[in-house]
């Protein structure tokens, strides 16, 4: 790389580099020994890391500045979210405020292959996906005219129901950081059906050999399902029994999502 | 009022509508009230002398310290700088509204009609605002598709804050004139009553 070379359109790398450490995961089968790879039981959801305002700026009031964020990671999947508003958007409605998402999968965040950077269908879906799943959650008519926009970057995904369910928890701790009028936290889980079982929260390799897969989002103090979501052919008894599992997962989730969002509100006080 | 502070959630159920009036920061649903941001729960004991015949109940509301996004709503007064001029309406950038900061300028326009009360025929937008005013106005309609409708009809709402064509702020001398201190060179403006 000789400085006459000098790429200036892109991020250039550090002169020296070197090399990532890979972690030995190896080519485990899902399910192989009766039980999980990474040694869950069959509900039992990944560990849950929160934090909001990780994108805040000073001053506060910059336009550029988001009025809330949040840094969400589940097992392996990494999500970041920003939330701009309520601002003067493009289409206004006099009675109601408009909510727009945004989703787009960082190109290092899917291992198996590399993302391009412009947007791909799947992501337009997805981002459609999640506007359908908050909107019901947010007082949008107390912001008429007003726009709410939400853009998420996933970092790293493991599994594509999970990072849906795990987009959906990053905006409403953002929405909640940006102090957004909210009916309710949105939380949310995924399921997949294993060998007629469902199992909990999978990662990818567990999603690939899963005949079906499914997510629900959640209000849990109107006890309203936001957003269902399933792909694959099931029994209706046993959609409704995962249904059933899901919503009482959303139920733990939307636990860690509340004591996570008071501890924040206490902590600059004392 | 309450002695200690409970910090709330969105959705988490606050009181019964028997027992408490639904402030900010709080919706109603199925006779409950609700927090709808993540704040700090207050309470509020209504005040003995409004003797209505209804029994006014104290005022629950949720709280937040740092941050509050304001957004025009009819009613709200505003204060704005004026971006551009037409004969028939002024835009204007809108920074603040009643005592909030907006995070990102809202658009309103300020029709020709809408400036003063009376002999709204007379009025001639030039003589009323330059671009680079700062003023105060009261929103009127959420407007169309783009903008707000803004009015200055109020004795208090006008141009608060106006420079001279020599660049020096100037001084208003009557509620139509403001004079340049240095220059000694008076321009018409529709100005604000100072409010004490």
């Amino acid at each position: 790389m000789s400085a006459n070379i000098f790429d200036r359109r892109r991020v250039n790398g550090p002169p020296r580099s070197v090399e990532p450490l890979y972690t030995d995961e190896g080519d485990v089968k899902p399910f192989t020994n009766g039980g999980r790879a990474d040694g869950r039981s069959l509900d039992q959801l990944r560990p849950i890391f929160i934090k909001t305002g990780p994108l805040a700026v000073q001053p506060t009031f910059s336009p550029t500045a988001p009025s809330g964020s949040a840094y969400y990671e589940q097992g392996k999947i990494r999500i970041s979210c920003a939330v701009y508003g309520p601002r003067q958007g493009r289409k206004s409605n006099p009675r109601m405020g408009s909510f727009d998402c945004d989703f787009q999968y960082a190109p290092f965040s899917c291992s198996w292959k590399r993302r391009p950077h412009i947007k791909g269908a799947d992501e337009k879906e997805i981002a459609l996906i999640l506007e359908q799943a908050m909107a019901p959650a947010i007082r949008l008519e107390a912001y008429p005219k007003a726009c709410i926009d939400a853009f998420v970057t996933v970092i790293e995904s493991d599994g594509k129901f999970a990072t849906i369910s795990a987009a959906i928890n990053c905006i409403s701790a953002a929405l909640a950081d940006a102090g957004i009028e909210l009916y309710d936290i949105v939380a949310a889980c995924s399921m997949s059906l294993n060998a007629s079982q469902w199992v909990s929260d999978c990662n990818q390799a567990e999603e690939d050999v899963s005949q079906c897969s499914l997510f629900v989002s959640r209000m849990p103090s109107a006890d309203e399902i936001t957003y269902l979501l399933q792909q694959g052919k099931t029994m209706p008894d046993q959609t409704d029994r995962a249904v059933q599992t899901c919503s009482n997962s959303c139920a733990r989730v939307y636990a860690v999502l509340s004591r996570y969002l008071q501890a924040s509100m206490e902590q600059p006080a004392s | 009022m309450s002695s200690e502070s409970v910090i709330v959630t969105p959705g988490r159920r606050l009181g019964l509508t028997q027992e408490y009036e639904s402030g900010p920061g709080t919706y109603v649903r199925n006779g409950m009230i609700y927090s709808s941001i993540l704040g700090t729960k207050k309470i509020e004991q209504a005040l003995a002398e409004t003797s209505d015949d209804s029994i006014k109940r104290p005022m629950l509301f949720v709280e937040r310290q740092n941050t509050k996004f304001a957004i025009p709503v009819i009613g709200s007064e505003i204060l704005g700088r004026v971006v551009r001029i037409n004969p028939r309406a002024a835009s204007v950038a809108i920074m603040m509204v009643d005592s909030a900061p907006c995070q990102e300028d809202f658009q309103g326009i300020v029709r020709v009609q809408d400036i003063r009360a009376t002999e709204k025929d007379l009025v001639q937008m030039i003589n009323s605002f330059r671009p680079g005013d700062i003023i105060r106005a009261e929103v009127i309609s959420l407007g169309d598709q783009r903008s707000y409708f803004l009015a200055t009809t109020k004795n208090e709402h006008g141009v608060v804050f106006a420079q001279s064509e020599a660049g020096n702020s100037m001084i208003p001398i009557s509620w139509e004139e403001m004079q340049d201190p240095k220059t000694q060179t008076i321009e018409k403006r529709k100005c604000a009553k100072p409010v004490t």
